[in-house]
């Protein structure tokens, strides 16, 4: 028949004809994933999925801006000299801005100095002895930031911001199922994960080698992935509604989410790219304190493409399938 | 048409505005752009003070604003937090440890003797009894002029030196000086053995609002409440200052490359929206003046992010609108139908990326709520832009005028003539709904 020509006429993936394909090739994706939150769950003894910065432990960043690059040498000499003035495990860390070495920008290495939480009583002057080690070591030490936090206001943020989470999750599942139906608002659930696990899994393998750590801004980042990778999603979803009201009658619903997939391909990939565009600008010109941030939102935003695209469809094509032999 | 145009010109009035406005009024930075720090006190319990009410904080939030005040540092924001937390935020300074001592300090209520110089002029000397003296002070009313006063009440120690020193000073003037400014000097008439005492407000008397000042604060001084500083977060200004460098380069990368992109991919649609994103910008900058938004370094990463996310709505619309014309519609129909279509879409992304950010507006930290605000601004912003600015432009430009050179709109030509060939099997498909 020509009409069946009519949605096969753009095909360019093949989505839902290989979908235990695309389903397997998803979960060999989220393997290292799962394996890197698992590991950290295990080893960390908050059993906490990712390392934890002082936003949610509490603790103290110092951190200074330098004129010169600073060798492995010379961190060594910052931690034994911190030690000596009775600083226990200082966490030190350098960050470079680089390719900005010909930009007017005055800071561009920053020494950050970690400790457990300097407060205001007992230790008026941790501060300033911290300083004056710096000063020591590096003439041109500049102190250009201080993060401090109290452990109780840590563990209260952490239960914060998991609340925060869950609650997204919980709205956005009622919104779809609200807007379009029950099965939906589970799918989109389900790609939402996806893409949280994908992010978290990375930066969980990304605390397990480079010792990164996640702050209030990282979780800022989820909860702004699952705002805006659901989008591709409901963009999908709204042309396989669409499709499904009037062609139901003629093509099987695989066919349909099949054809809705690639109709709606290239904005489903546009979207993204625009919004990527200006998160690849923050992520490296925006400065060393948004660069995690912006790197979340990336790849909350590719795993968000990818999930409306190759997961999405995929089980929604498995539901309406067991739907449709029910009724048969 | 003429409504089109009427509503084009009210487009340019807005945009004019708010040039006007970016231009003329200044944006309020945030402290990690211009330098300064941020302190979160916590009051804390104390066996005397098991429970921290309102009226505790009231007092306490009254005494860290005068003293951070009196430090003279600009304009300094002392706001209340959840029930026993202040935020303090103090401009340029980095160095917190003055802060700190200053927030810590008590309020000093003297009260002194009067003492000749050698010169022959008066001054006042202190006598040792002070604001910790106090067990507390209340807001009172003389009982004959019934103007306002402030009642203190001595603990102990503070009635026996008030009864020393009014037995010392019988027949004299007595001094109360209240933060090293003079507040009265009474008369002492007798012995004052109650352990009470009044201060009126000298010859102009009290207004209520002095006198309720001056209590919240000594009771600040008096109450043993602590406060305890929880989070700080201090950036120097030359981190500040580099911060608004490089989000302002970062800023004009990522616009010029989306619009860019959205050129090259979408031509004279893409030049369209290119236009209705700087109207968005700069309109989207005049409402951050105007409310006032503070702007945060998290601030600009939402509104820059909320940049990549407004081109959003006119993807959708574009790739509907060129998808209508392949099916064989005229450019008017094409332009209408693609915005309805693309609308449901549109509405719903915005209507779950706003849900999140409302969440994170009111879970989130004061870092985080710059970030959530900046995006809810920007994505309802960006619907205007998208629905109206853009719908606008298309339709002036193009009009009702039929569509001559297709790959203006980055289509190819077979597209088009494709779907006027096959006009026959549309109309079939039409019966079941593909268009319509």
């Amino acid at each position: 028949m020509a009409n069946t020509n009519l949605i096969k006429d753009e095909y360019k993936l093949d989505i839902v004809k290989y979908r235990y394909f695309w389903l397997s090739f998803t979960g060999i994706l989220l393997i290292p994933c799962i394996v890197a939150i698992i590991y950290l769950m295990v080893t960390q003894s908050n059993h906490s999925p990712l390392k934890l910065g002082i936003d949610f432990t509490g603790g103290t960043i110092l951190q200074y801006s330098v004129d010169k690059k600073v060798s492995i040498d010379e961190i060594g000499k910052i931690r034994t000299d911190l030690q000596k003035i009775g600083i226990k495990n200082p966490v030190i860390q350098t960050t470079m801005d680089a390719g900005m070495e010909e930009s007017k920008s005055e800071v561009k290495n920053l020494i950050s100095i970690r400790t457990t939480f300097i407060g205001d009583k007992e230790s008026k002057d941790k501060v300033g002895e911290i300083t004056d080690v710096l000063v020591g070591d590096f003439n041109s030490a500049q102190l250009v930031q201080v993060n401090s936090v109290g452990p109780t206001l840590g563990s209260e943020l952490l239960r914060n911001t998991l609340t925060a989470l869950v609650l997204a999750f919980v709205l956005m599942v009622i919104y779809i199922s609200f807007r379009f139906r029950t099965e939906y608002g589970w799918i989109a659930l389900l790609t939402l994960f996806q893409d949280v696990i994908v992010v978290v899994g990375i930066f969980a393998i990304k605390g397990i080698f480079f010792d990164t750590t996640v702050d209030s801004l990282f979780i800022t980042a989820l909860l702004t992935i699952i705002g805006y990778s659901i989008n591709d999603t409901i963009v999908v979803f709204d042309r396989i509604r669409e499709n499904m009201r009037f062609l139901a009658k003629k093509y099987s619903s695989g066919e349909i989410i099949d054809a809705s997939i690639n109709q709606t391909l290239a904005r489903s990939i546009n979207t993204s790219a625009t919004t990527l565009f200006t998160l690849l600008a923050l992520y490296f010109f925006g400065g060393a304190t948004i660069k995690d941030f912006a790197l979340a939102i990336i790849i909350g935003v590719i795993a968000g493409a990818y999930s409306s695209i190759f997961t999405a469809g995929t089980i929604l094509s498995i539901v309406k399938e067991r739907i449709e032999k029910k009724h048969a | 048409m003429k409504n089109k145009l009427i509503l084009f010109w009210i487009i340019m009035a807005i945009t004019i505005a708010s040039i006007f406005v970016d231009y003329k009024k200044p944006a309020s930075l945030g402290l990690d752009l211009v330098g300064g720090s941020r302190l979160m006190l916590e009051a804390r319990t104390s066996s005397s003070v098991p429970k921290i009410t309102p009226e505790i904080m009231d007092s306490l939030q009254y005494a860290i604003e005068n003293r951070v005040n009196a430090m003279g540092v600009g304009e300094t924001i002392v706001q209340r937090i959840g029930t026993k937390r202040l935020l303090i935020e103090i401009p340029n300074i980095t160095d917190t440890t003055k802060a700190k001592e200053f927030i810590g300090q008590t309020a000093q209520l003297e009260f002194k003797r009067p003492k000749m110089l050698p010169d022959g002029t008066m001054d006042w000397e202190s006598t040792g009894l002070t604001g910790k003296d106090l067990r507390k002070s209340l807001v009172g009313s003389a009982p004959t002029t019934g103007e306002w006063m402030v009642e203190l009440e001595f603990n102990a120690e503070g009635a026996k030196k008030f009864s020393d020193l009014t037995k010392e000073l019988t027949g004299k003037q007595m001094a109360i000086f209240f933060n090293d400014k003079l507040q009265s000097a009474p008369r002492v008439n007798e012995q004052i053995s109650g352990g009470r005492a009044q201060i009126t407000g000298g010859e102009g008397g009290f207004e209520y609002t002095e006198a309720k000042e001056m209590v919240d604060l000594l009771n600040a001084g008096a109450l043993p409440v602590g406060a305890e500083v929880i989070q700080e977060e201090s950036v120097g200004p030359t981190l500040g200052q580099d911060s608004i460098n490089k989000s302002k380069i970062a800023g004009i990368i990522g616009i010029s490359v989306v619009m860019l992109f959205m050129i090259l991919y979408y031509r004279v649609l893409g030049l369209i929206s290119c236009f209705a994103l700087i109207i968005y910008s700069l309109v989207n900058f005049a409402i951050f003046k105007l409310i006032p938004v503070t702007l945060t370094l998290t601030g600009i990463a939402g509104f820059i992010l909320s940049i990549g996310m407004a081109i959003d709505a006119n993807i959708l619309i574009f790739e509907r609108t060129k998808e209508e014309l392949k099916m064989g519609r005229s450019l008017f129909t094409a332009i209408n139908s693609g915005f309805d279509r693309a609308f449901t879409s549109i509405f719903d992304s915005n209507v779950s990326t706003i849900m999140t950010c409302l969440i994170l507006y009111y879970f989130g930290a004061s870092m985080v709520k710059g970030f959530a605000l900046t995006l809810i601004i920007g994505v309802c912003l960006s619907m205007f832009s998208a629905i109206t600015v853009t719908k606008n432009f298309m339709h002036l430009i193009f009009g009702s005028k039929e569509m001559k050179y297709p790959e203006l709109f980055g289509l190819r030509k077979e597209d088009i003539e494709n779907a006027y060939v096959a006009t026959e099997t549309k109309r079939e498909k039409a019966k079941f709904g593909v268009l319509d």
